[in-house]
């Protein structure tokens, strides 16, 4: 069976439980990676808080954000889980790799190690999640023009040749952030029509459950996001 | 107010005033000096009670007079350089069981070298209280993050630590305990994950079993800490 369809949480029911507000549709789980001071934990705060500070402050482990959007009437909640780049932590934040949709993978475009790097990262999304999450590589910094190092061509075909999609980013000047989790919650709604289109089974059974890694839930009929 | 951009002329007693700038490798005696502060600063509050017994400051609160006392005096000792601390976020403080994390960076990178993860303990009153009482409704991702484990907060603090290796201390710190409810303890470890191999669990009882590091006592204020920090894999932190 396609894991695709039990992957993404499913909640009708409107009240009281656990995971707090239990008012959504849909629960997609997404996570930030990249090297360590691409810009993670900005382009988390721009999108979720409407937020920016130069100041730089380095992740510890891992944190998380969650953030409700809405699809052709759907609430989706979205677990946006932000991840230290800095290697001493590889061991706590690819154990949360497990059960993502969704990878947004950043490099900087200034910071041509970053760049480097993203042959690593995609491959730690292949080793530690599982072949239907959907990947964005992002190029963090396009405001820094002036510093850049990193073409745009050199970035979009590498997205080409890995099978991502690609933006050039900007939590500074808060340019393509939305459109790069948007992109994203529609390409993970793209995969879970199609399991539904292949798989009916998956289309059956109660709705209530949430999104965890351990007990998969069954998802509730039809994916119209 | 004057309107003229003449600098104001220095306070006499600013001669007095001995300079703060550190030399290599002496952050040990700062970040002593800070936790010296800081617990001091705490201490006032722990034995505090209400005389009509309806105020009771929350146990939130007195973790962020240490936290606050200890990062002022750090920035005020110019000491963030070499020795950063880092406050949790609330959900990450219920993820990876820390208030806050110190570290030793390395320069120039700022990687950290040795990192310390804090979990403050209250007494087990209060803690109940607060309990019976919450002082704030859940929100939506401290449930998430509350629902990602099964395990408790002191096991999430070691997994975390363990995860990084043994570079990574885990300290467990005590406002107060049973038989001395106005002083702060401290227990100081990168190897507590044996103890989940012996016991099968790490509670409150199997931590306050270490008492060995002993943070501020009015004879003895603060030196097994720093004793400790001084010896780090047979090495002196500031080596």
């Amino acid at each position: 069976m396609d894991l695709y369809g039990k992957m993404a949480a499913t909640q009708d029911v409107k009240g009281k439980g656990e995971g707090g507000d239990q008012n959504f549709d849909y629960m997609f789980k997404l996570l930030i990676i990249g090297n360590s001071s691409v810009g993670k934990t900005s382009f988390l705060f721009r999108y979720a808080d409407d937020a920016f500070t130069s100041a730089f402050v380095s992740t510890v482990g891992i944190d998380f954000k969650v953030k409700t959007v809405y699809k052709n009437d759907k609430r989706i909640k979205l677990q946006i889980w932000d991840t230290a780049g800095q290697e001493r932590y590889r061991t706590i934040t690819t154990a949360y790799y497990r059960g993502a949709m969704g990878f947004i993978l950043m490099y900087d475009i200034t910071n041509e190690e970053s760049f480097g790097a993203v042959q690593d990262w995609s491959t730690q999304i292949k080793t530690y999640s599982w072949d239907n999450a959907q990947v964005v590589l992002a190029g963090n910094k396009c405001d820094m023009e002036e510093e850049r190092v990193v073409s745009v061509d050199s970035g979009r075909l590498l997205a080409e040749q890995l099978g991502f999609e690609f933006f050039e980013t900007s939590a500074k000047d808060n340019v393509n952030v939305k459109q790069t989790f948007e992109r994203l919650v529609d390409l993970i709604c793209d995969k879970m029509s199609e399991s539904l289109d292949t798989d009916p089974a998956v289309t059956t059974g109660a709705p209530t459950a949430k999104l965890t890694d351990s007990a998969p839930p069954l998802q509730q009929p039809g994916c119209n996001c | 107010v004057t309107a003229n951009n003449t600098p104001p002329r220095p306070s006499i007693f600013s001669t007095l005033r001995r300079p703060n700038v550190p030399k290599p490798n002496d952050f040990i005696a700062l970040f002593n000096d800070c936790i010296a502060v800081a617990s001091s600063r705490t201490q006032e509050y722990l034995l505090f009670k209400d005389p009509e017994d309806k105020f009771h400051p929350s146990t939130e609160v007195l973790t962020q007079v240490f936290l606050m006392t200890y990062i002022s005096q750090s920035v005020n000792l110019n000491m963030t350089d070499s020795f950063n601390c880092t406050a949790m976020t609330p959900e990450q403080r219920i993820l990876l069981g820390a208030d806050w994390v110190w570290a030793v960076l390395e320069k120039p990178t700022k990687n950290p070298q040795i990192q310390i993860a804090v979990q403050v303990l209250h007494l087990p009153d209060m803690q109940d209280a607060e309990e019976n009482f919450p002082s704030e409704a859940c929100s939506d991702s401290i449930l998430i993050a509350q629902e990602s484990s099964n395990k408790n907060m002191y096991e999430r603090m070691v997994d975390f630590c363990t995860s990084i290796g043994k570079d990574c201390y885990a300290l467990f710190l005590f406002f107060g305990k049973k038989n001395d409810k106005g002083n702060i303890y401290g227990v100081l470890s990168n190897n507590f994950e044996a103890a989940i191999g012996k016991c099968n669990k790490i509670d409150r009882a199997l931590i306050e079993n270490f008492f060995k590091v002993f943070l501020q006592r009015e004879k003895e204020p603060y030196k097994p800490l720093y004793c400790k920090l001084t010896c780090v894999n047979g090495k002196r932190l500031n080596v």
